[in-house]
C-alpha cells in the first residue's frame, strides 16, 4: 500500500512539476524528468551575458571530450539549466539599444546569440578534437543543456538578488552600464544637457527613454537644421551621435531608427562639434567610425591642422610610433589628410567638426530663456606628462561654442544592484568587485562584461571576458557537491506567485515579427519598427 | 528552370553579399556559396600553446579540408574550428582574426580598407594578420598552417592552472 502512495505521489509531483513548465516555457534538450545538475542565473542578455552562457556550455563539453571532467562530482555533470534573465521584454542589451542604425552588420551577432535560445546550440559549430588521436564521437553529447529567456523580469525588483542566489548554484551579473560619467560643471543640469548615452538610447528605441523625445526637441527647436549640438568626449559613441546628427532623416530613413527619433531629428543639425581635452592621438574612437564621418554626403568634416600639431608632443609622437600603434597611426594620417582638404568641404549644407585640446569647464545659459544651455565655455589645453599618460593642461585660453544641444558622452557607467551588498561594489569605477569574474564573497556570485571590467572594448571584446569568468565558474564547480537548489522551477514559480509578465523567447519571437510586419515600417528596406513601450510588447505574451 | 537556377547559383557565388542561404544551414556568412563537390586543398588551423600548459605536449592542430573559393571562416565553421565571426562574415568586427605564415601571407591581395579598418581593432594582432572572412582558400594554400590569435583559445580547456582564491 505505501509503495502506491510513494508512486502516486511522484507521479503527482511530475505532472505538475511538467504542467508549470509547459505553460509559458520552451524546453528543448534536457528530459523534463530530470532536475539538472547544474543551475545557473545570468542576469542581463546582452553580448556578456549571451556569450557567458554560450562559453560555458563549450567548455563543460569541451572538458568532456578532453576527459577533463576529473571530480567525482563534475563526472556526473550532465544536465546544465542556464537562465537568461532580461529587464526588458527583448534581448540582446546594447546591441540592439546601443549599436548605431546605420550599422546593421553589427548586429548580425544577435542571429548568434538566438541560436542559444533556440536550442540549437549543438548544431552549430563546436570546437575541434584536440589531437588527431582523439577519437569520441562529436555527435555524442555528453552534456544536456537547457538555455532559456526570461525577459521582463528586473533582478532588484521583481525578485531581489538574495532570492536569485538561493534559487540557483551559480548567479553571473551581466547587466553592464545604466548610467554614465558626468563632467561635474556648473550649468549641466540646464535644459538642452544631456548624456550620449540618453540619447543613444532614445533615438535606438529603448522603452526607458520614450519620453525624451519632449526634452530633445526643445533643445533642437521646430527647425533643427539651425541648431548647434556640441557633444563631449573622443569615443565612438560621440561620433555616432555626430554621424546620426549630421545624417539626418534622409540617411536614416532604411534602418531601424525609432521614428520618434526621425519626427524630432528631421534633416539633421548644421553644425555639430565633437570636442575633447586631450589630442587625436589619445583619442578613443576608431578608424571605421572616423572614416565614416569624413564621407557623410550632406555634411562636410572639419579638423583643424593647428589642432593636430598641438597634439602632437614628442610624448604623443612616441605613442604614435610605439608597439600597438598601426591602428594611431593609420587615425593620424586619416585626420591629416582631412585637415589639408580645401575650403569645398565647407560648402556641404551641415557641418561636423572634430576638435581637440579643448577642456569644457562651464555650461552657459541662453540669454533670453536662462533655464537653457545657450554655449559651451571651454577651456584651451596642452598635453604634458610622460608616454602613455599624457594629461591635459589648461592654458588660460577661453573659447565659448554656440550650443543649443551639449551630449556628454565621457563614459558609461555601472549601477549598484539594489540589495547588493555595498562591500561588493566600486561606487567609484562602477564596476562589481571581482577577480577573473568571480565577485569577491565566499558566495555563488560572478560578473561579465562591463559590469566586470568597465565600460570598454567592442562586442567582441566580450569573448575573452566571458571565457575567463566561466574559467573561475567551472574551477568552482569542483566545490559544489551536488545541486541542491530550486532554479528554474524555483524562480517560474516565484515570478509567478508575484504576477510578474513572463516575456519567454517564444513570446520575443512574436514581438520580433511584430516590429518587422510590413504594416509597420516607414520605407522599404527598414529592418524594423521598434516598439517603444512595454505595455504594446506585453500584448505578445 | 535549370537557367534560372544555374544564375542565381553563379549570383550567390560571385558575390560576396551580406545573405548566403544554403539549405541547411542555420547561419548565413558573408562569402560565397561553394559547392561541395568543389576542389579543395588541406591545410592546418593551429592554435597557439598555452603558456601554461605542460612541456612536451604538442601544440593543437587541426587539419583540414578546404573548397577552393570559399572564405577561411566558412572554412573554420564548416570543420567546427572554435573561431568566431560575430558579424557573420561581412567584415563588421574582428573575432575572425586569424595569423598566416609570412610567405604564405605575402601571396595574399591586399586587403581593402575596411579590412584594415577592422584588423585595428582585433587584439593581438601581428604583421601577418587578416580576417578570415576575407580571406579565400587559393591553391597555394595547401599545407600552409594558419594560427588562431591567443586571445580566442579557451585557456581553461587547454590546461590553464587555476588560482587559489
Amino acid at each position: 500500500m505505501s509503495s502506491f502512495v510513494r508512486i502516486g505521489s511522484t507521479i503527482l509531483r511530475h505532472a505538475r512539476y511538467l504542467n508549470q513548465r509547459s505553460s509559458r516555457c520552451t524546453y528543448h534538450t534536457s528530459s523534463p524528468l530530470s532536475k539538472p545538475d547544474l543551475s545557473v542565473a545570468i542576469v542581463g542578455s546582452g553580448p556578456s551575458g549571451c556569450y557567458t552562457a554560450k562559453y560555458l556550455i563549450l567548455t563543460l563539453e569541451q572538458l568532456q571530450q578532453k576527459g577533463q571532467l576529473t571530480n567525482a562530482n563534475m563526472d556526473d555533470l550532465k544536465n546544465v539549466n542556464i537562465d537568461i534573465l532580461e529587464k526588458l521584454p527583448t534581448p540582446f542589451g546594447l546591441v540592439r539599444s546601443g549599436v548605431a542604425p546605420d550599422h546593421p552588420e553589427v548586429k548580425n551577432v544577435e542571429n548568434d546569440f538566438s541560436l542559444l535560445f533556440q536550442g540549437n546550440h549543438e548544431n552549430q559549430k563546436q570546437s575541434a578534437t584536440v589531437t588527431q588521436t582523439h577519437t569520441k564521437s562529436k555527435t555524442e553529447k555528453l552534456i544536456q543543456k537547457s538555455i532559456v529567456f526570461r525577459g521582463n523580469v528586473a533582478v532588484g525588483k521583481d525578485i531581489s538578488l538574495q532570492e536569485l542566489q538561493s534559487l540557483y548554484d551559480v548567479v553571473v551579473l551581466a547587466y553592464g552600464c545604466e548610467s554614465n560619467r558626468k563632467l561635474g560643471l556648473e550649468g549641466e543640469s540646464l535644459d538642452g544637457v544631456f548624456s550620449a548615452r540618453e540619447f543613444v538610447a532614445w533615438y535606438n528605441g529603448h522603452p526607458e527613454f520614450a519620453h525624451m523625445g519632449s526634452y530633445f526637441k526643445q533643445a533642437l527647436g521646430n527647425n533643427p537644421s539651425q541648431a548647434n549640438v556640441v557633444v563631449i568626449g573622443q569615443g565612438n559613441v560621440a561620433l555616432d551621435c555626430a554621424r546620426i546628427l549630421a545624417k539626418g532623416s534622409q540617411g536614416l530613413m532604411s534602418t531601424d531608427i525609432a521614428s520618434h527619433a526621425l519626427e524630432i531629428i528631421q534633416d539633421g543639425v548644421e553644425k555639430t562639434t565633437v570636442l575633447g581635452r586631450r589630442g587625436h592621438v589619445q583619442g578613443a574612437f576608431t578608424i571605421k567610425e572616423l572614416r565614416e564621418l569624413t564621407k557623410l554626403q550632406d555634411a562636410s568634416f572639419i579638423v583643424d591642422e593647428a589642432e593636430l600639431d598641438a597634439g602632437t608632443t614628442a610624448a604623443s609622437l612616441e605613442e604614435l610610433n610605439g608597439p600597438g600603434s598601426r591602428p594611431k597611426i593609420r587615425i593620424d594620417k586619416l585626420l591629416r589628410k582631412a585637415a589639408a582638404k580645401t575650403s569645398p568641404e565647407e560648402e556641404k549644407s551641415k557641418q561636423v567638426r572634430l576638435r581637440f585640446l579643448l577642456n569644457p569647464v562651464q555650461f552657459i545659459p541662453d540669454s533670453a530663456v536662462k533655464s537653457r544651455l545657450g554655449s559651451v565655455l571651454c577651456e584651451r589645453t596642452r598635453l604634458e606628462g610622460e608616454l602613455g599618460n599624457q594629461v591635459a593642461v589648461g592654458t588660460g585660453e577661453m573659447e565659448e561654442i554656440t550650443a543649443n544641444m551639449a551630449l556628454v558622452s565621457i563614459g558609461y557607467k555601472g549601477l549598484q544592484l539594489p540589495g547588493m551588498n555595498d562591500a561588493l561594489f566600486d561606487e567609484k569605477t562602477g564596476v562589481v568587485r571581482n577577480t577573473n569574474g568571480k565577485v569577491h564573497s565566499k558566495s555563488n556570485l560572478y560578473a561579465s562584461g562591463w559590469l566586470k571590467r568597465g565600460p570598454s572594448g567592442i562586442i567582441g571584446t566580450n569573448i575573452s571576458d566571458a571565457k575567463d569568468t566561466v574559467s573561475s565558474i567551472v574551477n568552482d564547480l569542483r566545490d559544489i557537491a551536488e545541486s541542491k537548489v530550486d532554479g528554474r522551477v524555483g524562480l517560474d514559480s516565484l515570478l509567478s506567485e508575484r504576477n510578474i509578465q513572463v516575456i519567454d523567447w517564444e513570446s520575443y519571437q512574436r514581438i520580433d515579427a511584430a516590429e518587422k510586419d510590413t504594416s509597420r515600417l516607414r520605407s522599404d528596406g527598414q529592418p524594423r519598427e521598434k516598439f517603444t513601450n512595454v505595455d504594446e510588447m506585453l500584448n505578445y505574451k | 528552370m535549370q537557367t534560372i537556377h544555374t544564375k542565381l547559383t553563379r549570383h550567390l557565388a560571385s558575390s560576396s553579399g551580406k545573405f548566403l542561404v544554403r539549405f541547411g544551414a542555420i547561419r548565413h556568412h558573408g562569402g560565397p556559396s561553394i559547392p561541395s563537390n568543389a576542389p579543395t586543398i588541406q591545410f592546418t588551423f593551429v592554435n597557439p600553446h598555452p603558456s601554461q600548459a605542460k612541456k612536451g605536449e604538442p601544440l593543437e592542430k587541426l587539419t583540414v579540408e578546404a573548397r577552393i573559393g570559399e572564405t577561411l571562416l566558412q572554412t573554420a565553421h564548416r570543420n567546427n574550428v572554435d573561431l568566431e565571426g560575430a558579424c557573420e562574415g561581412v567584415c563588421a568586427c574582428s573575432t575572425c582574426h586569424l595569423i598566416f605564415q609570412n610567405d604564405v601571407f605575402d601571396t595574399l591581395s591586399d586587403p581593402s580598407e575596411d579590412e584594415e579598418d577592422m584588423l585595428d581593432m582585433a587584439f593581438g594582432l601581428t604583421a601577418t594578420s587578416r580576417l578570415g572572412c576575407q580571406v579565400k582558400v587559393t591553391q597555394d594554400m595547401e599545407g600552409m598552417e594558419v594560427r588562431l590569435p591567443a586571445a580566442t583559445r579557451n585557456f581553461y580547456v587547454d590546461g590553464h592552472v587555476p588560482q587559489p582564491h
